[in-house]
Order: C-alpha cells, then structure tokens, then sequence
C-alpha cells in the first residue's frame, strides 16, 4: 500500500495508472463503515494481541471449581472470567481472543497464498494466449466445478488436519477464481499503449509482466482479496465444527462452538458468546472489504 | 434448432472433460493421503493377511491408473459401486467387530444410498432458496429502485452482517432460540417436513446477502439505461416501466447469479447445515462417509456435485443465449 502511494507521488505522469490502488484506499476511507470497520478491527486485534496476558489467564488450563461460569454481568460470574468458562473452567475471553488470532493468521496466510498462486497462474494464461493458457483455464474451470467444501471435507478428513494443510486445502481451493480475475485484467492490459511501449523498448516478455503489468492489475485484486478473508475464517470455523480445523487443545471458534453445544440447555453463552465475536470481527472485516469494492467498482466505471 | 444441438454438443463434451478429471483428483487423493479404508471396515484387531486379502479382492492394491480406468467403466454403465461400510440393510458395519462378520458381497449400493438422501437434501434446498428469496426480493428490489437514498444504505449494512453471520455458529443459536428455549420448531434429525425449517433458514441467511446485492445492482443499473428515459418520454409511467422492462431486463443476470452461484453456494453450505442439525440428506451422508474412509460414497458425491455445478452452467448459458441471441457462446 505504502509503495503505491510513493510511486504515485514520485512518477506524476503515470498518477492515473499506479494510482488505482491508492485511489481505492483514499475513496473508501471516505466512507462510514470503513472507518467503522477498521476501528473494530484494531481494538480486536489489540485485544486479541494484550488481552489474554493482561488477564494472566491460559487459554487451555482446566478449573474444575469454576466450571460453567457464566459471562460477567450475570449472576455467578467471577473475575477475571469476563466471558464466564466451559466445561472444563477454561476462561472462554481468552480462548476466544486465541481462536480470533489463529483464525486471522489461518485466513490471511490463506489469502496470501491463493492470490499469489492464483495471480501468477491468471497473468501468465492472460499474457501468452495459446496453449498455456488454454491449459491452465480448462484447469482452473475443472477446479472451480467442485464445492470447496466438498475437496476440504475430503483431504481434511481422511488425512490428519494441521495448521499448514488447512492452509494448503484453502489455498488449493481457493485460487481459481483469483486466476480468472488477473488473467481478464491481464489480457485487457497488454493490449494498454504501456505494454507496446515498452515492446517497442525491447523489454522482455517476463519484464513487462511483473515490472509494469503486475503493479497496475494486483492491488485492486489484492485490496478486494480481504473479503475473503473473512470468507476464509469462516470456513476454518466450519472444519473445526465437525472436527476437521485445527485440533485441541488449541483453541478455535469450531471446536469452541462444537464443545458448547453439548451444553446448550445449561450454558448457553458457551457457544453463542464466541460466536458472536466471531461474528463481529468478520462484520468489521466485511465492512472494510466491502467499502473497498465498491471504491473499486467505482472508479472502473470511472476511469474506463 | 441446430443452434441449440451445436450449444449443447459442444458445452456437454467440455463438460464431461471437466467431470472426468475431477473424479480423477478426488479419486488420487483419496488415495495418496494417508488412511487406509480396509482397517476401518475390518476393525483393529484384523490379522494383516486378512486385510490384504480384503484389499485385494476390494482392488485397492492396484495401480491407481488401473483403479480409475475400472471405476470410470463401472460409472459409465450406470453403478457407482458399492459402499466399503454399510451393509444392504442399512445400518453400518465395520468399527471393532471383528473380520469375521464383514461381508463383502453384502454392501449397499452406492446408487440406492444417494437416491434415498437426495430429496431430503432437495426439500431443504427449495425452503433456503424459498426463504432467502422472501428476504432478498423486496430488500434487494427497494435498494435498487432507490440507490442513493436510505434503502440503499439498509440494504448494504444489512447484508454485511448477514455474510458475517457463520453458519456453524447461526445454526446453534437458531437452536437455542427456536428449539431449545421456546420449542416452537424441532431441531435434530428427521421426523416431518417441519424438521428442515430451521436449516433451511440458516440456509436462507447465508443466501440472503448474494441475492440482496444481484438484485440491487441489476436493478440499479437497468433504471440508468436510456430506455428508461425513453420509456418516460413515451409516457408509460413508472409502475408499468419497472414491472414490464425493468425488471424483465434485470432478471437475465439474476438468472445467471441464481443459478451458479446459489448452487454453488448450497452444494457447500448444505453439507455444513445438515451436519449441524443431524439432517439425512446427502450432506450427512458423504461427512460421515469420510470419517469411514468410504472412498465409494465420497466418489460419488463429489462426481454428482461436480455434475450438477457443470449441467447447471450449460443450462444458465443457454437460457442466456436465448433470451439475448448476441451473447452467444
């Protein structure tokens, strides 16, 4: 982000072209809900980050004198447990903060690496039309034809889910659809006057990909890519729901909503606390991709 | 007429390409990943000799390029095998009894088990997408009609919290509120159709927001079209301009939105749902057939979820084509 903006500023001739990126940031943080959406975020990270160690609580030490504590305003609840405990006395405010943070880095990394997968796969079928390309789309159409679910399901449970293969089996199934965008933003690219400039220069083909094509197309790309994120952490709750995310002791909001709902009648706020900041986190982040999109959109039909 | 035969040849022989290799993947990785299937039919205690004999007879020690050439042969005559786990009478086998009471001969057919879960899978389905489209239709319809002035801006905020909402954690609440607390709805299992409301409105929520948006963006942008002013200028008034052209108009890419997204969308989240609620559709069947390592079941649903996605693709394009001859394929 902060690149975009120093090039833009250092090279005023091509503001138009290296600024869409910074364009898009600058518009939606004009905008309520980005505002609202970022400030959520960072108090939740900065929870997330201090709050387990201020309360000097574990997130996986067992008090079975404080067994389903309530949350804090409630009758029987108990400093320092402000989300009240589960089953077992843990402290459910740290294991949510927990689960958010490994969530977040399962999300990201995800993210991460299908963009950076799929971008390199979409710029190369865009820019050598041909065989390559027909190959690595007919792939990229086979992919997107199975439910990601359905591929997850499958490797997750019939191998043994870590961190990394969760983050492997997002990636893998999520990449095609970024495959698609970079290469259709590629090809309407190459035929921009730049990129025959830059021919006519006697650039190589491999320079004028990731050198000057690669900057104008990947931002936009990258900025709308925090949506799924929020997509991505929902579905790593979704595997550690029927036992397929990341395995205890570590707490996840999956296997912290699957545990509550053995005990729903009793200690309702087991499963439906975490969840709801869950649920609050990825509304910020909703919040914030969603304005960039639309920041997007708009200066598309702007600019083009 | 030939337009038609043209389309559909060309997009059906593309799309079988497309099914026969994503068989192909589920059926190598199924195969490469750790976990062999024959321990869990036969239980730990088997002697391995048993097991290879079982393996064998099974065809789970051929080359993998054998066992797909076989299993695409048997898919094309119409059998998708038999499952490695539960038995013709229903109920499972396997687990810890022993070698000596499982029965290979004996298994249910791959075939019957799908066809006795698919309409249950079905009539969730048609409630989500029934619900969601009373919820999207009139939301998505007055933020369209009214883009730059509150509607609008409800319609947005709702929608981002609507996609923030997991369907894990949205279905055990939906339980606790609807089922546990008041007991107006049941929750688990399967005993009447009044058993898939609840699913089907976690379903409905997470569809909710996909349409919400295709319907205020299609609708948005056909009122900014020059027809519309012409329309005026003609003198029909704006009742007769929206529900006759508007709407007709908005409705193509809605028609696309609708069909490969929503399906899309269902094929994944209703396998998630009929988990939770312990439903006995499809979903259920293939999440508990991987914990089996029964290879057969998984093989066939994701070859028939693959199938729908692909024919469902074919059919929207069609559809498209016909309805605007210049978006040809």
């Amino acid at each position: 982000m902060a690149s975009d903006l120093t090039i833009g500023a250092a090279r005023p001739a091509r503001k138009r072209s290296m600024g869409l990126g910074a364009g898009m940031l600058v518009q939606a943080w004009r905008t309520a809900e980005f505002k609202v959406g970022l400030v959520v975020f960072i108090g939740l990270m900065l929870i997330s980050i201090f709050g387990p160690d201020l309360l000097g609580l574990s997130a996986t030490r067992f008090d079975v004198a404080a067994r389903f504590l309530p949350p804090m305003p409630l009758d029987g609840s108990r400093w320092p447990h402000l989300l009240g405990t589960d089953q077992l006395g843990r402290d459910l405010f740290v294991r949510s903060f927990i689960g958010l943070r490994n969530a977040l880095v399962i999300g990201v990394t995800s993210v991460i690496g299908m963009f950076l997968v799929g971008s390199l796969v979409g710029m190369v079928a865009g820019y050598w039309s041909g065989w390559v390309s027909l190959v690595l789309m007919r792939l990229t159409d086979a992919q997107m034809s199975i439910p990601v679910i359905i591929l997850a399901i499958t490797i997750l449970g019939v191998s043994r889910p870590t961190p990394a293969s969760i983050i492997l089996v997002l990636i893998l199934a999520g990449w095609p659809a970024y495959a698609r965008f970079a290469r259709s933003a590629t090809l309407s690219e190459r035929r921009r006057e730049y990129v025959k400039g830059a021919q006519i220069l006697g650039a190589m083909d491999p320079r004028i990909l990731f050198v000057h094509i690669a900057p104008n197309i990947l931002p936009p790309i990258a900025f709308v890519a925090i949506l799924d994120v929020a997509r991505m952490m929902i579905f790593e709750a979704i595997f550690g729901f029927i036992g397929i995310g990341v395995q205890p002791p570590t707490p996840t909001f999956g296997t912290i909503i699957a545990d509550g709902m053995k005990y729903l009648i009793n200690a309702w706020w087991i499963t439906t606390i975490p969840g709801l900041l869950l649920a609050i986190s990825l509304c910020s982040i909703n919040l914030m991709g969603g304005a960039l999109e639309r920041a997007r959109n708009k200066r598309l039909q702007g600019v083009g | 007429m030939i337009f038609a035969l043209d389309f559909f040849l060309r997009r059906l022989s593309q799309g079988i390409v497309i099914v026969v290799l994503v068989a192909l993947l589920i059926f190598t990785l199924l195969r490469v990943v750790p976990g062999d299937p024959v321990r869990i039919m036969l239980g730990p205690m088997t002697a391995p000799s048993v097991m290879e004999a079982t393996a064998k007879k099974l065809g789970l020690r051929d080359p993998i390029p054998v066992q797909f050439g076989r299993y695409l042969l048997q898919v094309a005559h119409g059998d998708l095998g038999h499952s490695f786990i539960r038995s013709a009478q229903g109920g499972s086998t396997g687990g810890s009894r022993g070698g000596n009471t499982f029965d290979t001969e004996n298994r249910a057919p791959v075939v019957e088990l799908i066809r006795s879960t698919v309409p249950y899978s079905l009539l969730l389905a048609g409630l989500g997408v029934l619900f969601s489209l009373i919820i999207a239709v009139p939301i998505g319809l007055a933020a369209g009609l009214n883009s730059s002035r509150w509607p609008y801006r409800v319609a947005l905020y709702l929608s981002a919290v609507l996609v923030s909402l997991p369907n894990v954690w949205l279905g055990v609440v939906f339980i606790l509120i609807f089922s546990a607390r008041t007991g107006w709805l049941p929750a688990i299992g399967y005993q009447g159709p009044s058993y898939a409301i609840l699913p089907a409105l976690v379903l409905a929520v997470e569809l909710a927001p996909v349409m919400i948006r295709a319907i205020s963006v299609s609708v948005a942008a056909n009122l900014l079209e020059n027809y519309v002013a012409v329309g005026q200028v003609r003198g029909l008034s704006r009742y007769r301009m929206i529900t006759w052209h508007v709407l007709r108009n908005a409705s193509i890419p809605l028609l696309n939105l609708l069909g490969v997204q929503i399906v899309g969308i269902l094929l994944g989240s209703l396998f998630v749902v009929e988990y939770i609620f312990n439903y006995p559709g499809i979903g259920l069947l293939m999440i508990n057939a991987v914990f089996q390592r029964d290879f057969p079941i998984i093989q066939a649903v994701a070859i028939l979820a693959c199938t729908v996605l692909v024919c469902i693709n074919i059919l929207v394009d069609f559809a498209a084509t016909n309805i605007d001859r210049r978006l040809q394929y």
